[in-house]
């Protein structure tokens, strides 16, 4: 795969020559005769959500980088065998969940609570606080780490169906049907798993609402 | 418009990724319950947002690419894989070992196989005696030894051929 696209770079639109914008499944198609541009095309499309989806599955963001490229990499592995009968985003949604469900149940019994403490930079996100900046008090900054390490060990604690079609929904913007096609289940069903879902995070996250 | 009905469609409104059509907009409108259940959808939501996910690393891409070229690299299942594999390896080194013994014996007329049995004789030993059951004892350990490797290697090609 000698042509990556480097990091950064924008997503030009991959268009046919009457102009028209292809699928994603097309472009997997492409993928399939050999195409790299075409491969990377997809991947500079979707590392960002990716990683984001397995950020949250996973809860870690290295543990996220490498889930997310193992994806790609059975994208990539099973190029040859593609047929676009589903959705390209079903299909790919379905190898990122198998494997982030796979890694939760494998490490299972080697992860630490979730802890946010006030002292230290929040290791798993890397991310700098306003703290620093003086826009929060110290006490504000407390509330706040403690209503993250609450969202965090609610949504942890829901059913991994419940959970994963809550990640989807909530923060992969993706809808009933598309999630329905992801796990595997009908619309009403999924509709119902995502009401119980939510209602239980209301319940228990009631205190921060 | 039932109360049930709206409240199924409450987390895809609330969230955003659906609107209500004018008949829920006045079911919203009329009935306290959905509208207070709605709005506590929302909020949930709004807290939900909070927990934020970091952006790929600025190394995403070149592990990615790293990945993949050892991916390409990797020779297919072919009989070249199997010099790749340790157990393989060292089984088969043993193997051509055998072999140049065997090769070597045979042309000094050491082996000879009678009734599945080995009878070593390449020292002066005379049939029936004390050392000559010691070397074929002796013998025959090595041989079996040598099969157990076999079956190891049998095992392994299995592995290969079906991962
Ligand atoms: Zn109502």
């Amino acid at each position: 795969m000698a042509g990556m696209t480097p990091a950064g770079m924008g997503i030009a639109p991959v268009v046919t020559a009457a102009g028209q914008d292809l699928s994603d499944a097309d472009i997997m198609l492409r993928v399939k005769a050999g195409d790299s541009a075409a491969f990377d095309y997809l991947v500079q499309k979707y590392r960002r959500p990716l990683v984001s989806f397995m950020y949250r599955m996973a809860r870690n963001s290295a543990v996220a980088e490498d889930l997310a490229q193992e994806v790609f990499l059975r994208v990539y592995r099973s190029r040859n065998t593609y047929e676009p009968s589903a959705k390209f985003t079903t299909w790919l949604y379905r190898i990122a969940t198998n494997l982030a469900v796979n890694h939760a149940r494998d490490t299972r019994y080697e992860r630490p609570e979730v802890s946010v403490s006030l002292d230290e930079p929040d290791e798993e996100t890397g991310t700098t606080f306003e703290l620093r900046d003086g826009k929060l008090t110290a006490e504000q900054e407390m509330v706040r780490r403690e209503r993250l390490q609450a969202i965090r060990s609610k949504v942890e604690a829901l059913p991994e169906r419940q959970r994963t079609a809550v990640i989807m929904h909530k923060y992969q913007q993706m809808d009933y049907k598309q999630i329905a096609e992801v796990l595997k289940l009908s619309e009403s069903a999924t509709k119902s798993l995502l009401f119980r879902a939510y209602e239980t995070l209301r319940e228990q996250l009631k205190d921060f609402i | 418009m039932t109360c049930k009905q709206i409240r199924e469609k409450m987390p895809d409104v609330a969230a955003g990724l659906a609107g209500t059509t004018s008949e829920e907009t006045r079911h919203l409108a009329t009935c306290a319950s959905c509208a207070g259940e709605l709005e506590e959808f929302r909020r949930t939501m709004a807290l939900l947002d909070e927990w934020q996910a970091p952006e790929p690393s600025p190394y995403f891409d070149i592990r990615l690419q790293a990945r993949l070229r050892e991916e390409i690299s990797r020779p297919q299942a072919g009989w070249l894989a199997w010099f790749r594999h340790p157990v393989l390896a060292s089984a088969f080194t043993v193997l051509m070992g055998l072999g140049i013994a065997l090769f070597v014996a045979d042309h000094h007329g050491a082996f000879t196989t009678q009734d599945d049995s080995i009878v070593a004789a390449d020292i002066q030993a005379q049939p029936g005696t004390a050392v000559s059951d010691l070397q074929t004892l002796e013998k025959n350990h090595d041989m079996l030894a040598d099969f157990d490797l076999l079956d190891d290697l049998q095992v392994q090609n299995n592995v290969t051929a079906n991962p």
